[in-house]
């Protein structure tokens, strides 16, 4: 009989510090990979790319390559190929933005940016300020740099910027290191940051001398409503993060970046450590799909669908939802946030609505403290209105029961938060 | 002509992952020893491709509901196909912690004392008035609390005091219809693997499991790095013998053939206490099976050609 002492990562102990906070859960990995038969996934973010027609991909690829050639499969520039660069500085003026294509980097999605951003702005016990809820990715994009994070709340107007006051009052000037926002469409709130908070939130950026750090995947998106000026087209020391992911597609990974040019410097050495350059193949075919003008319908019947889905996911809600939960109500993007009273823990519910064939996010992944146990994120982006209709009516079910139960509870005063039961 | 083994796996449970995990590694070890394979998912169509591709054996490397309460199995009997593990009852049995739990005390199998409540219970008939009862029932705190039925620790959690204990119930019920809240036993976690065949039952080699959070719920198992493993458990020769009786009894009082997990916990005084007997034990790359199996000898293409030998000898 032999003896088999299994330590399986012999590594642990010799990571750096800051992995420390930088953990997937391997419960919420295993949810998330929920691959089951007939499951509807009311969770992820995933744009519609099956609208974005292969065959205009195919052919602005092929003649991408044909010409730009050599080019395409070579080293680039870290800032970006002129040509984009240029693409992007049109696609900014049509947003209200006026910049050159030298105000602007290239990066791999809005993402690359988040870490770039972090890099260069954040050491270990620095503060930040965020949107609370945020981003998961820019949560974890930040925590690896190990900031204090103060997260501020929000309501249908966005970020409350009577609180945001309160806690620069609190930190002083220069008190923290950015203020991170996502004011159209906000992931995961689905909040839009209305335009008397945009001038306030500069204002006290300005009072305090904080950067604005302004993440704007979603702003293209708009169901209805008239668009809103950015951030940046009020005050150009904002540092703007743009993507193709959801205009074009995520699989090209290309997003970028305009700030202020002394802080687009940094970024670009921090990017030349990360990645040299960027994607040159991605990026000629990006050019040839924006030189064209099909992408602007398929970014319309790409909206158009969104909407629809939108449209589904808050009809059932209000059939199929308790009185007890609020939710907000988008103008655009991907994503409702759901509240439901303070004693149910998302969390907990999760594996029922599994069982019962429905993911969604549950709301303590979106918050750095530990918030957001009563909330939960649904996305309407990926799954057609019958499913969405479906997964709502399964997901209403699952809290139905779960509702009588926890009013057994506190009928019975076992539970501490009786009130609102 | 070579025999056609269905792997089953996946399935709409909470352990599909583990479950693809597992058959996976079953089909590689199955095709690599000569059988053709036949990788199949749990989905309404299963009946029908069954039909269709007639395997002479099923492996059952499901986990959790209908792979491991016995509907699967069932299915099978009706379909006339021999599958890999134990029955139906067994199975059933072994499912409900708190039935299995009755049957040890019967039969003077130590397990640590325990209340259940099913979540009509809590709806219908006003059982959260008596959660102050339970301190008194199971020997006070701390206290274990988890589903009555699911495997992997899914929903577990070591309660410290009455006020978190609603708490826990909760969370425990969103995973099944019924809650266990068990006495918690300090001491050495092991699983004792047990494996039986014509030539008799085999025991195992008691694997002990160090979990460094403390506990060993779903996210220790499944992360690598999280739990550590000594096999054999380190464990008194009287004890150890103890534990291998037991395991041992329990396969056999369950009426489980093949193979069974026995999960149990032994004391700072050397007692053993059983909480569970898992009928289809994972069989992934951080399982517990198949580590005791090797540390016996018996390689994990072996172990899995065993088991398919056993349900196809059934037939004969």
């Amino acid at each position: 009989m032999g003896t088999a002492r299994i330590v399986f990562d012999r590594w642990d102990g010799r990571y750096a510090a800051r992995m420390r906070d930088v953990r997937s859960s391997a419960v919420r990995d295993l949810f998330a990979a929920a691959s089951m038969p007939d499951m509807i996934s009311l969770s992820g973010g995933m744009p519609e790319v099956s609208r974005v027609p292969a065959d205009v991909v195919a052919r602005v690829v092929r003649d991408a390559i044909r010409h730009e050639g050599a080019s395409a499969l070579q080293y680039g520039s870290s800032d970006g190929r002129p040509e984009l660069r240029a693409i992007i500085a049109e696609l900014m003026a049509e947003i209200g933005v006026r910049i050159s294509p030298g105000d602007l980097i290239v990066t791999a999605g809005a993402q690359q940016g988040l870490d770039l951003l972090a890099k260069i702005f954040i050491d270990p016990g620095d503060t930040i300020v965020t949107e609370g809820p945020t981003y998961v990715g820019a949560l974890q994009a930040f925590s690896a740099y190990q900031p204090n994070m103060v997260c501020v709340p929000m309501d249908d107007d966005g970020m409350r910027v009577e609180l945001l006051e309160a806690e620069l009052a609190r930190l002083g000037p220069r008190g923290a290191k950015f203020i991170y926002t996502i004011p159209n469409f906000q992931n995961p709130a689905g909040v839009t940051l209305c335009a008397e908070r945009r001038r306030r939130l500069l204002e006290l950026a300005r009072e305090y001398d904080i950067p604005v750090i302004e993440d704007d995947p979603y702003g293209r998106l708009r169901f209805e409503g008239g668009h809103m000026k950015p951030l940046r087209a009020l005050d150009d020391e904002v540092i703007y993060l743009g993507t193709f992911s959801k205009i074009f597609a995520p699989g090209l990974r290309l997003g970028w970046m305009t700030a202020p040019k002394p802080i687009l410097a940094k970024v670009l050495l921090a990017k030349q450590a990360a990645d040299l350059c960027g994607s040159n193949f991605a990026q000629v075919a990006a050019e040839r799909y924006f030189r064209g003008t099909r992408w602007r319908s398929v970014l319309r019947d790409l909206t158009e669908t969104y909407a629809r889905r939108r449209d589904a996911m808050l009809e059932s809600l209000a059939e199929h939802f308790p009185p007890e939960a609020h939710w907000t109500r988008p103008e655009g993007g991907f994503f409702v946030w759901v509240t439901l009273p303070e004693f149910l823990d998302t969390g907990a519910l999760l594996p029922e609505a599994v069982e019962h064939g429905v993911t969604f996010v549950p709301g303590t992944g979106f918050f750095p403290d530990g918030r957001g146990r009563n909330q939960m994120r649904l996305a309407f982006c990926y799954a057609e209105p019958d499913a969405i209709r479906e997964g709502i009516r399964r997901l209403g079910e699952v809290l139905e029961g779960r509702l009588d139960l926890y009013r057994a509870f506190a009928a019975a005063g076992a539970l501490p938060i009786a009130k609102g039961a | 002509m070579k025999e056609k083994i269905a792997v089953l796996m996946g399935g709409r449970s909470l352990e599909r992952e583990v479950s693809l995990r597992s058959g996976e590694r079953v089909c590689a070890a199955l095709t690599a020893a000569g059988f053709h394979v036949l990788a199949l998912d749990v989905v309404p169509d299963l009946v029908e491709t069954l039909r269709r591709e007639r395997p002479d054996a099923v492996y059952v490397a499901l986990h959790g509901r209908f792979g491991e309460d016995g509907t699967v199995q069932e299915l099978l009997e009706f379909l006339g196909i021999p599958y890999t593990g134990p029955g139906v009852v067994a199975s059933a049995l072994a499912w409900d912690k708190s039935l299995s739990k009755r049957l040890f005390m019967q039969h003077d199998v130590p397990t640590p004392p325990w209340v259940t409540f099913t979540a009509d219970a809590f709806k219908e008939m006003g059982a959260a008035t008596a959660l102050d009862l339970v301190p008194g029932a199971v020997g006070g705190f701390p206290v274990a609390v988890k589903p009555a039925e699911q495997g992997s620790g899914l929903g577990m959690s070591r309660v410290e005091d009455a006020e978190s204990l609603p708490e826990a119930l909760l969370t425990a019920l969103s995973f099944g219809d019924a809650a266990l809240v068990e006495r918690w036993v300090d001491g050495v976690e092991i699983a004792v693997s047990v494996l039986d065949g014509p030539e008799g039952v085999f025991v195992l080699p008691p694997v002990e499991m160090v979990a460094k959070s403390g506990i060993f719920d779903f996210s220790a198992m499944y992360t690598r790095g999280e739990t550590e493993y000594f096999v054999p458990a380190r464990l008194e020769p009287a004890v150890m013998a103890e534990v291998e009786r037991l395991a041992a009894q329990v396969h056999a009082l369950l009426g489980c053939r093949d193979v069974s997990r026995v999960d149990m916990v032994v004391g700072a005084d050397g007692t053993p206490f059983v909480l569970e007997c898992n009928t289809s034990p994972g069989m992934t790359d951080t399982s517990l099976l198949p580590m005791a199996a090797e540390a016996a000898g018996i390689g994990f293409q072996d172990l899995a050609v065993r088991l398919v030998r056993a349900a196809l000898d059934r037939v004969k």
